[in-house]
């Protein structure tokens, strides 16, 4: 059978790695995806592991890179991503590594710092000239139109003219002038004039330009403020009021020549700065733009180390330190090609001594693997999402490939509708490749990892509406019809014809609004339409009652056809288990209790549709009825639907009834006769687990269980699973309640698969209705305005159609057809009680520069 | 409408209700702490935050790790998330969220003060200050001579400006005045704290007021126990005492007369939520310290506070649980740094 019906089978080996080959090997498996590690030492706290220091150097090389990134990124250049994934860096070449990053490192930050340095500096003296250019227009303003500074302004503008007139009268009259942050401003003028109570003068403008602030950066707007006080314990609390504010200060020159002077001064430095950091600029880029092409591969190759080591801290040294055990998980038909990898690492290496490895027999329960491709992978994922299938389990997603399309087409029964959907789907498969696709995010994402799901969904209900004859609600007359209206009238009949027929004339047919076509007069029915529902039924006004006794019981047929293929599935299951007793003990009774109930009900269905005609439909019993009476058995006889059909219905229920206790206690039993020591069927009692080993190696396994693999750290586990209790109440308490849970069951599962009627009658009304309220009235307006009306109508109407139809319609169908599979289908026969197979793989490394984890 | 207070308590506040719930379950575990405490240096106590909820905030640190690096980032990372609480508060949450600053702010004022008499350099002592109550008028406090100046021309726009009322003095501030002052300062603000939370009413008041009454009553013992042994006189003291705990007004009246550890004991033996922290009290050789002790029911507190919904106690409890939560780390960094493994162990496990 293929590798999708059942799970791979695992093999649990030993890799014996020499310890100067181990990381080679890794690098190897790594890149092949081949085997799961299992964590050897789990008791062991992540620093206490063999290889931290080598997580730590890779910690410091992820460090170092993102640096580099970040300032790649600061810098606007292009970050080259490469299309191979490089492999993971020899031993040798990871030293050298790290040391060219390390001084890659250090010049970036030296150049960084020179820069940031030079254009703190820049930014300085741009703030000065600024602060220069605006305080000379102050102290105009000062002279000029200060009226409020009135008692000082006779010294001020004296002061300003001559300073050193100023200190020959003694008293010391200091300036403080700088910027100051925008939003400080007025915090600033209230504490300076509390703290100084008065004594000194703020005159501040708005710079009209924002400028960067050299600390932080950020572009902000500032104010230029000049302070003008008396004395020196005021300055110096000046000084510190304007520390406290992040102030910058500049020196303010006393007389206009030193202003001149200090400003051309400043004006060379600026053009000089501005080489330089130039320059500086240029050269960094330059770095950088080095940095930047290898940039990505080291990236790449660092996780992979990191990878290894990962791995590596879950290995174990065995005694005396000059090898690695490491235990993995492997498929069986991946031993070889494990083989050849630890071969690859051991040349690679140079070692004389190759590594190699043996496979272990466990009693552990392995991973689970199903490989899947794109095609499968959107199934598999819908079974998944129950649960991962336990070891070799049969796994539903195989038959759910078809089942679940189908199922949804049930729902979904529309021609139009379904093609649209196809359409789509192919659109996606098409472009399957296409770059924007792969990288699309959410919802799109979502619709194109089901494309495949799609795509059968689409094609499935292209055919169910073929059945149902529906095309966005209407009906396709493909062969014509097989019904014809005109054999009706009593004018098409010869006289000869049986009276008893009614017939139509023109009378009839002018007072009545609805007439029924009679099947029984001859050439009214021609026989059925080839293929499908007769397109006549949709002009007929018990089109409804029609449909929904057929759609009725066709969801009951399908629902225990699919619940009976479940059971049988069950019994694959058991055969490979080895558990034969459940086949007879569990398996047949389940399949006698649903067939001789259920599959009775197709039976008298079918029977019914193949006996009964037009003519004799008058006298055919109802189903339902006769159901019923099957398990009340009313004293007086019925027809019924054969002769002989009450003895047939007490023999069937005779054997429901009887296996009812067979269900409940017969696997118990069983159980309790072979614990008594009678174990001669050669089953195994322990379960799952012990599949692979042949029975009489169990026998005596379970007899001398504790001589095996004394030293091995999962013996507890082992001996956990094999020494498991034999308590007859809980297993007769499971069984029963399986029992109760699957009689139970099969009366409302079957109901539940009436969903398949109500979601599909469901969708043909609201697309009826859709069509009756838009496209009709559209269609009803006379010509002249008609065209105009009809372009925006059925723009309406294809929207509607998508958004409520297709999308809203479809995932309600979709969701149903999902709980149709876990519940009824899967709770048949799958345990899902698995973990998935994660193999150690580089592949699942994410090849981005912005994930941290 | 009092009692329906739940019902539009999300409108306002549940977004950041939902958010401190989802940080305090990312404190460290028990487990955590026993993984801490194998550490071998302080790289393996980095590598070991990692994995916790502290994630990279070591990751940019190039040279050698220091306790104090580890402190410093471990605040950062606390001011940014209160920070984030504090942006996206309403009233009167960030009335509250004001209020729980004033205590750090308090704290670094004095911090501050104290620099400047030893005539230290303001940017070392900015490093010290704590940045949840670092505030714009911070640097400027080393101007002020005396108490009322500092008010006057520093504070009074800052949210501490109501707690100067009864600490107006023209003293010149010393190191004793200083103190003394930190304590006032600490008296009215908690009392201030207080009555918001009374005033606020509903379950706030109910968890609130419990947690503000312990802290008045610790700062009270603690006041006793510091003052043995200096000249502060017993009516000073007794100013300094917060009067919105349980001890008030009794205790705190035989508080003042108490003159060593035995009789502050017997202080304490009168209330039973404060007997048994007394009592669990060693002496020199081993056994917890009164702080400790105090600690852990401050946690234990918190903790519940946890329990009711609807109320702004959960801020104030989970800023204080990752206070100790970074209390104990640095402890154990300590501990590792300075190969002092006796005591690692004594750290506060947060329930």
């Amino acid at each position: 059978m293929g590798s999708l019906f059942r799970s791979e089978s695992m093999c649990l080996a030993q890799l014996f790695l020499q310890a100067g080959t181990a990381y080679e090997c890794l690098s190897a498996l790594g890149e092949r995806g081949l085997v799961q590690f299992r964590d050897l030492n789990q008791s062991v706290s992540s620093f206490q592991r063999k290889f931290v220091g080598e997580m730590k150097r890779c910690e410091e090389l992820e460090r170092i890179l993102a640096y580099l990134v970040q300032e790649i990124n600061k810098a606007d250049i292009p970050l080259p991503e490469g299309e191979t994934s490089p492999p993971a860096p020899p031993l040798k070449q990871v030293l050298e590594m790290q040391e060219q990053l390390q001084k890659l490192e250090v010049e970036l930050r030296e150049v960084t710092k020179n820069k940031e340095k030079l254009r703190k500096n820049l930014l300085e003296l741009i703030e000065y000239t600024h602060m220069l250019r605006v305080t000379k227009t102050f102290v105009k303003r000062n002279v000029e139109f200060e009226p409020a500074y009135e008692e000082f302004s006779s010294l001020e503008t004296e002061s300003l003219i001559d300073y050193s007139c100023m200190q020959r009268l003694g008293a010391k009259l200091g300036f403080v002038s700088g910027l100051i942050n925008q939003g400080k401003v007025e915090a600033f003028e209230k504490m300076l004039w509390r703290v100084c109570k008065g004594y000194t003068i703020v005159t501040y403008a708005e710079l009209d330009e924002p400028l960067e602030d050299p600390e932080t950066g950020e572009v902000i707007k500032w104010y230029v403020f000049l302070i003008s006080f008396w004395g020196e314990q005021i300055g110096y609390k000046v000084k510190k009021i304007c520390d406290c504010y992040h102030c910058h200060i500049y020196p303010y020159p006393n007389t206009a020549e030193e202003r001149k002077e200090i400003q051309e001064g400043l004006n060379t430095r600026i053009q000089d700065l501005y080489t330089v950091l130039h320059k500086t600029e240029d050269y960094l880029r330059q770095v950088l733009c080095n940095a930047a092409e290898t940039v990505y591969s080291r990236v790449i190759q660092v996780k992979k180390m990191k990878a290894i080591y990962h791995m590596l801290n879950m290995c174990s040294f065995d005694v005396t330190n000059k090898c690695l055990i490491a235990e993995v998980w492997c498929p069986e038909a991946d031993l070889q090609e494990l083989r050849r990898a630890l071969e690859d690492g051991s040349r690679e290496s140079g070692a004389t001594i190759p590594s190699f490895m043996n496979t272990i027999p466990t009693k552990e329960t392995p991973p689970t693997l199903i490989r899947t491709n794109k095609f499968t992978e959107g199934f598999q994922n819908i079974v998944d999402a129950y649960g991962v299938g336990s070891y070799r389990e049969v796994n539903p997603a195989l038959f759910t490939i078809i089942t679940f399309p189908f199922l949804f087409a049930v729902m979904f029964g529309d021609f139009g509708h379904g093609f649209v959907m196809f359409l789509f789907a192919l659109l996606l498969v098409l472009n399957e490749n296409h770059p924007r696709l792969k990288q699309s995010q959410e919802i799109l994402r979502m619709f194109f990892d089901g494309r495949y799901i799609l795509l059968l969904m689409g094609l499935f209900s292209v055919y169910t509406g073929l059945i149902y004859n529906d095309c966005f609600s209407k009906s396709v007359n493909i062969f014509g019809s097989g019904w014809n209206v005109s054999a009706m009238y009593s004018s098409s009949h010869a006289a000869k014809e049986p009276k008893k027929l009614i017939l139509w004339n023109n009378s009839v047919v002018r007072h009545n609004r609805v007439l029924q076509l009679d099947p029984s007069v001859p050439g009214v029915f021609q026989g059925p339409y080839p293929f499908g529902i007769d397109p006549i039924w949709n002009l007929a006004t018990n089109r409804l009652t029609f449909l929904n006794s057929f759609k009725m019981k066709m969801s009951v047929i399908l629902g225990i056809i699919h619940m009976t293929f479940g059971v049988t599935l069950g019994i694959c299951n058991h055969l490979h288990f080895r558990k034969k007793f459940n086949i007879y003990l569990v398996s047949i009774p389940e399949l006698l209790f649903m067939l001789c109930i259920f599959g009775y009900l197709i039976f008298m269905i079918i029977y019914k549709w193949l006996v009964y005609s037009a003519e004799t439909s008058r006298v055919a019993p109802s189903i339902l009825i006769e159901f019923i009476n099957m398990f009340l058995f009313p004293a007086s006889e019925t027809v019924g639907l054969y002769p002989g059909q009450a003895p047939v219905q007490r023999l069937l229920l005779a054997i429901t009834a009887l296996s009812v206790p067979v269900l409940v206690l017969g696997k118990p039993l069983f159980l309790l006769w072979l614990h008594n020591g009678r174990g001669c069927f050669g089953v195994s009692r322990s379960g799952y687990t012990l599949v692979r080993k042949d029975s009489e190696e169990e026998v005596s396994l379970l007899g001398s269980q504790d001589i095996e693999e004394g030293s091995n750290h999962m013996e507890d586990r082992c001996r956990e699973v094999t020494n498991e209790e034999f308590n007859f109440g809980e297993i007769l308490m499971t069984q029963v309640i399986h029992s109760i849970e699957y009689c139970l069951g099969c009366i409302s599962n079957t109901a539940s698969y009436l969903r398949l009627w109500a979601l599909s009658l469901a969708h043909a009304q609201l697309s009826d209705v859709l069509w009756a309220m838009l496209m009709r009235v559209g269609l009803r307006v006379d010509t002249t305005y008609g065209v105009l009306l009809l372009l925006p109508v059925m723009a309406f109407f294809a929207i509607l159609t998508i958004f409520i139809l297709l999308v809203m319609e479809g995932l309600s169908a979709f969701l149903h057809a999902i709980r149709l599979h876990w519940v009824e289908f899967q709770n048949k026969f799958y345990t899902g009680a698995g973990t998935k197979f994660v193999p150690f793989s580089f592949n699942l490394l994410s090849s981005k520069f912005n994930n941290d984890d | 409408m009092p009692d329906c207070a739940e019902l539009y308590f999300n409108v306002d506040h549940g977004y950041l209700e939902g958010l401190v719930r989802g940080c305090k379950a990312s404190l460290l575990t028990q487990q955590d702490y026993l993984n801490l405490v194998q550490c071998e240096n302080l790289e393996d106590l980095k590598i070991h935050l990692q994995t916790t909820d502290y994630g990279n905030f070591l990751a940019d640190q190039t040279g050698p790790l220091t306790v104090s690096i580890i402190d410093t980032k471990m605040k950062k990372k606390l001011c940014r998330e209160f920070e984030y609480f504090r942006n996206h508060s309403l009233e009167p949450l960030s009335t509250f969220f004001t209020y729980m600053t004033c205590s750090y702010m308090i704290d670094n004022v004095i911090l501050l003060m104290n620099g400047a008499l030893q005539k230290k350099p303001v940017k070392d002592i900015l490093v010290k200050c704590h940045p949840l109550g670092s505030f714009m008028e911070m640097e400027a406090v080393n101007i002020a001579e005396t108490a009322s100046d500092l008010f006057n021309a520093i504070l009074v726009e800052t949210p501490l400006a109501p707690f100067f009322q009864d600490c107006m003095s023209e003293n010149t501030l010393d190191e004793l005045n200083i103190e003394l002052l930190r304590n006032k300062l600490y008296k009215s603000y908690l009392e201030a704290f207080y009555t918001f939370c009374k005033n606020h009413g509903d379950v706030t008041a109910e968890i609130m007021c419990p947690i503000l009454e312990f802290e008045a009553d610790r700062r009270a013992f603690i006041i006793t126990l510091n003052s043995f042994g200096t000249e502060l006189t017993k009516d000073d003291r007794e100013s300094l005492y917060p009067t919105c705990g349980k001890l008030y007004p009794e205790g705190l009246r035989l508080l003042a007369q108490v003159e060593d550890f035995e009789q502050m004991k017997r202080v304490a033996d009168h209330y039973e939520v404060y007997k048994p922290l007394l009592d669990a009290v060693g002496d020199n050789n081993g056994g917890k310290t009164l702080e400790d002790v105090f600690f852990e029911h401050e946690v234990k507190m918190n903790v519940l506070a946890f329990n009711r919904q609807f109320h702004y106690g959960v801020f104030y409890a989970y800023i204080k649980l990752r206070e100790q939560e970074m209390r104990n780390i640095v402890w154990i960094a300590e501990c590792i740094s300075q190969r002092h493994r006796t005591k690692i162990n004594s750290y506060i496990p947060i329930l």
